[in-house]
């Protein structure tokens, strides 16, 4: 079979074939049009000003890797003057979470970006792993998502940044448009398709990779060569996300323009306004001083669960005490208190 | 217990686990008197109970949209403007749907006889003065396919008052029937599936009959989700248009909770969200309808009354009243569609996620379309937004040529992708990972031209018998003011096609 010629510069051998169109085209023009497909989606939105400090949050993995180096690539070509940052959040997983902070460090060489790295210990007093042994692998994904998103917002106003740049992709955002639909997470599915979210007092937060298909990120950091840590988190047993995320794949190979699809009809549709106006609005948290809808934000709510939870064991064994062990929990107590106090004592940005 | 081995262990581990059929009370929690004989997520009702609870529903997703204007007490004086079309498929909801309307509107004349107020009460009225039932046999565009029709048609015999009204979907290509729904015939117009602008083609190839024009069609559509949708879309703008040829204001649809919620998510997935909250509630007007005087001006209105009804409470209905349901043929490679794992994902989700069907329709039913549109779909007339198809451009570059480097073929003709909405646009032009494949060289596909629907064909006659202004107005995406639109026939020439190639280019 005679070699095909690119689709689209119609002169060089086609080597592949686009997820997001199904067009054969040449590695030239793949990178042509993945690049200018992001800066469009950038400018329309109108993402940044010239001597914007950007942050990158950067977990190591393909879509962060990519992000940081296109993020790069764009700014230099189409002079943003941006001031880029890498930053990441380490959650606590022990075997995960060490080897991909490995190839954020790599990064930071590599692209010659400033790197910071905050823990969940440091922010909360609670590592992911610890909160798996309280809790359970159940409902974990929920702590961890609501804990990186303020640690992000955290890490950035250490940093000093105007906004975070992160690496969802189409296929994200499609999942969670579906999602929302079927769990009729009303508030999220009106703001889940925005490409940049900001709350009152939060740092503007945005998804230049909104239209990026996950494939094709792959696929870039493949060619390019990039390095990126693959391996799936060890504590994400998300039953309904990973209903939803395989379901996506199935109607991915029916139709690859799919994913794009359920985006426009997320973009196509909005709450309506008798509806938003009955939502509630937003407030700040009694605890922490953070954007919140109740009197405590999620994060505040779930680590006042997490620290009910410990005082009980404690105290239910404090009950029954061979010295030994009496003595170990009080110790227990003790560090709770301080990391408690040294953690209200941080609250940092307000 | 049956020791019939000898082995009383293996037998007792043998015997099945009982299910459990109540998981809260045996009671029903209606007349809070009976053993529950169906469980409705969670809540468990008893026969008598159940029965007079689904008409209740059913009446109260119909009713409100039943009188032209909000004006009077409802209850008492329902008076619709016109008739009423059932669209059925032979399936549970048909069923259940035909049954349902036989007991409220056909028979509630009759019991009212003597109720106080006398025969001239207007509760002792029929609220539809002529009640069809539109059948739509799919078996013409997949030969072998078994036709239907008379026990369709002999399934709404069986309602005394209903009147069966047979449809075929080629007749979405024969001008024969467009004729006989009022409207005045227009040539042949055919599509190029292969640009991306899904260009109109000034010679067009006319297929000999309009089963041969219907297979062309469906056969030359890039993937089976297409089709699927393609003659779903077919049978929708069929009953439409025969429902305005009855003098029907209403269209009632046999969709369930279930197959409301698959098929919006369906919806969702092609790309259909400007138009999803249609899917819960939709008016349609006819071409030329718009500046009619009369308080009702032909508009039909697409209503699902057992929206609130799930699958299993129509299975309960229809056994509990001995329903005969026809059933329908499957399609071919009906699983492998978007439609069919739809389907299957949202019925699996069922089991463990019981209020997901519920949750998506509720949640649907909360939202609006966004941004303003520019006109309506020529081939199913549901409202285009505005810029939809630069948003598609925007974000998936698909040529690196500029204008000096349009293909000639693309050239000669007409590019139609801003009449199309977008999940038509994507319906005719997006393919499978797989039909992009090389294939043989001694075996070139066949160019994938079709001829379009008589509707879609009608469409664009008056449109391009409009003034030049106004085309520039649709390319521009500004409002066309369709009311101003003037219902003209006659044959498209060659250099008039020409003439408009580049009001409808996107490169321009």
């Amino acid at each position: 079979m005679a070699p095909k010629h690119c689709g689209l510069c119609q002169d060089a051998r086609a080597i592949l074939k686009r997820p997001k169109t199904g067009q054969q085209i040449c590695k030239d023009c793949f990178f042509y049009v993945f690049e200018e497909e992001v800066h469009n989606t950038i400018t329309e939105a109108g993402l940044f000003r010239p001597g914007d400090r950007v942050a990158i949050g950067a977990s190591g993995g393909k879509d962060s890797t990519v992000l940081a180096y296109v993020m790069k690539t764009l700014n230099e070509r189409y002079n943003y003057g941006l001031e880029l940052f890498l930053l990441s959040i380490d959650e606590g997983i022990t075997g995960y979470r060490d080897d991909s902070l490995k190839t954020v460090k790599r990064n930071q060489v590599q692209y010659d970006m400033p790197l910071k790295i905050l823990s969940y210990e440091e922010l909360y007093g609670w590592t992911m792993d610890r909160i798996v042994s309280s809790i359970g692998k159940k409902n974990n994904c929920t702590f961890c998502g609501v804990f990186r998103r303020q640690a992000l917002d955290r890490g950035a106003c250490a940093l000093k940044v105007d906004h975070i740049v992160t690496g969802h992709n189409a296929d994200d955002i499609a999942e969670t448009v579906l999602m929302n639909i079927m769990r009729g997470d009303i508030a999220r599915l009106g703001r889940c398709t925005s490409i940049c979210t900001q709350g009152e007092d939060t740092i503007r937060r945005s998804k230049p990779f909104k239209y990026a298909y996950e494939k094709e990120i792959v696929m870039y950091a493949y060619f390019k060569k990039l390095d990126y840590f693959s391996t799936e988190c060890i504590y994400s047993p998300d039953a309904y996300r990973g209903h939803a995320r395989s379901f996506l794949k199935d109607l991915e190979a029916a139709r690859p323009s799919a994913i794009i699809d359920i985006i426009h009809s997320g973009e196509a549709f909005e709450v309506k306004e008798e509806i938003k106006a009955a939502q509630k609005t937003q407030r700040t948290c009694r605890r922490c001083g953070y954007m919140s809808s109740n009197e405590l934000c999620k994060a505040c709510t779930l680590l006042e669960g997490l620290e009910r939870r410990l005082r009980e064991t404690v105290i239910s064994s404090l009950l029954d005490p061979p010295a030994a062990r009496l003595a170990d929990k009080m110790l227990v107590l003790i560090s709770l208190i301080v990391t408690v106090l040294s953690r209200e004592s941080k609250i940092i940005c307000r | 217990m049956s020791e019939s081995c000898g082995n009383p262990t293996v037998e007792s581990e043998a015997l099945m686990p009982k299910k459990i059929r109540f998981d809260r009370s045996t009671t029903c929690v209606k007349c809070k008197e009976q053993r529950g004989c169906l469980v409705i997520r969670h809540a468990v009702y008893c026969k008598d109970c159940f029965s007079a609870l689904l008409p209740t529903r059913f009446r109260k997703a119909l009713e409100p949209h039943i009188n032209h204007a909000p004006d009077g007490p409802r209850r008492r004086a329902l008076r619709p403007a016109g008739n009423l079309l059932l669209g059925v498929s032979g399936g549970l909801g048909s069923a259940v749907l035909l049954d349902v309307v036989h007991r409220t509107y056909t028979t509630r004349a009759v019991a009212c006889d003597g109720v106080k107020g006398g025969r001239e009460h207007p509760r002792g009225q029929k609220v539809w003065s002529t009640i069809r039932a539109a059948y739509v046999e799919v078996a013409g565009a997949f030969p072998g396919m078994k036709d239907r029709t008379e026990e369709v048609g002999e399934a709404v015999k069986r309602y005394e008052g209903i009147e069966f009204v047979p449809l075929r979907l080629e007749a979405a290509f024969d001008p024969a029937w467009w004729a006989r729904v009022g409207q005045t015939s227009t040539a042949d117009v055919s599509v190029d599936l292969n640009a991306e602008g899904t260009s109109l083609l000034a010679d067009s190839p006319s297929a000999s009959t309009p089963l041969d024009s219907l297979r062309n069609y469906l056969g030359r559509l890039p993937t089976p989700t297409a089709v699927q949708v393609a003659i779903a879309k077919l049978i929708r703008v069929l009953l439409l248009y025969t429902a305005h040829a009855t003098s029907s204001s209403h269209v009632l649809l046999g969709t369930s909770l279930t197959s409301l919620s698959i098929s919006l998510i369906s919806s969702i997935s092609q790309g259909g969200g400007f138009n999803v909250p249609q899917t819960m509630y939709e008016e349609w007007f006819p071409p030329g309808a718009e500046r009619a005087t009369e308080s009702w001006r032909g508009e039909v209105r697409v209503i699902r009354p057992l929206r609130d009804v799930g699958t299993k409470e129509c299975a309960a209905w229809a056994w509990w009243h001995a329903l005969v349901v026809v059933g329908k043929e499957r399609r071919p490679a009906a699983a492998q569609t978007i439609d069919g794992l739809t389907r299957d994902f949202i019925v699996g989700l069922e089991k463990d996620f019981p209020s997901t069907v519920s949750a998506i329709s509720k949640t649907v039913g909360k939202l609006a379309p966004k941004g303003g549109t520019c006109g309506r779909c020529i081939l199913c007339e549901l409202p285009v937004q505005t810029d939809a198809h630069e948003w598609r451009a925007r974000i998936s570059i698909r040529t690196r040529s500029t204008q000096s480097d349009v293909p000639a073929t693309l050239a000669s003709s007409v590019a139609l992708a801003p009449l199309f909405c977008y999940a038509c646009h994507t319906t005719l032009t997006s393919r499978s990972s797989r039909s992009v494949a090389p294939t043989k060289a001694s075996a070139p596909p066949p160019p994938p031209i079709v001829q379009l629907p008589v509707w879609a064909a009608a469409a664009l006659s008056r449109l391009y018998s409009d003034t030049a202004t106004e085309a520039e107005e649709i390319r521009t995406g500004g409002d066309r003011n369709v009311g101003e639109e003037v219902w003209k026939t006659r044959k498209l020439g060659e250099d008039e096609m020409r003439a408009a190639v580049g009001e409808f280019l996107f490169d321009t």
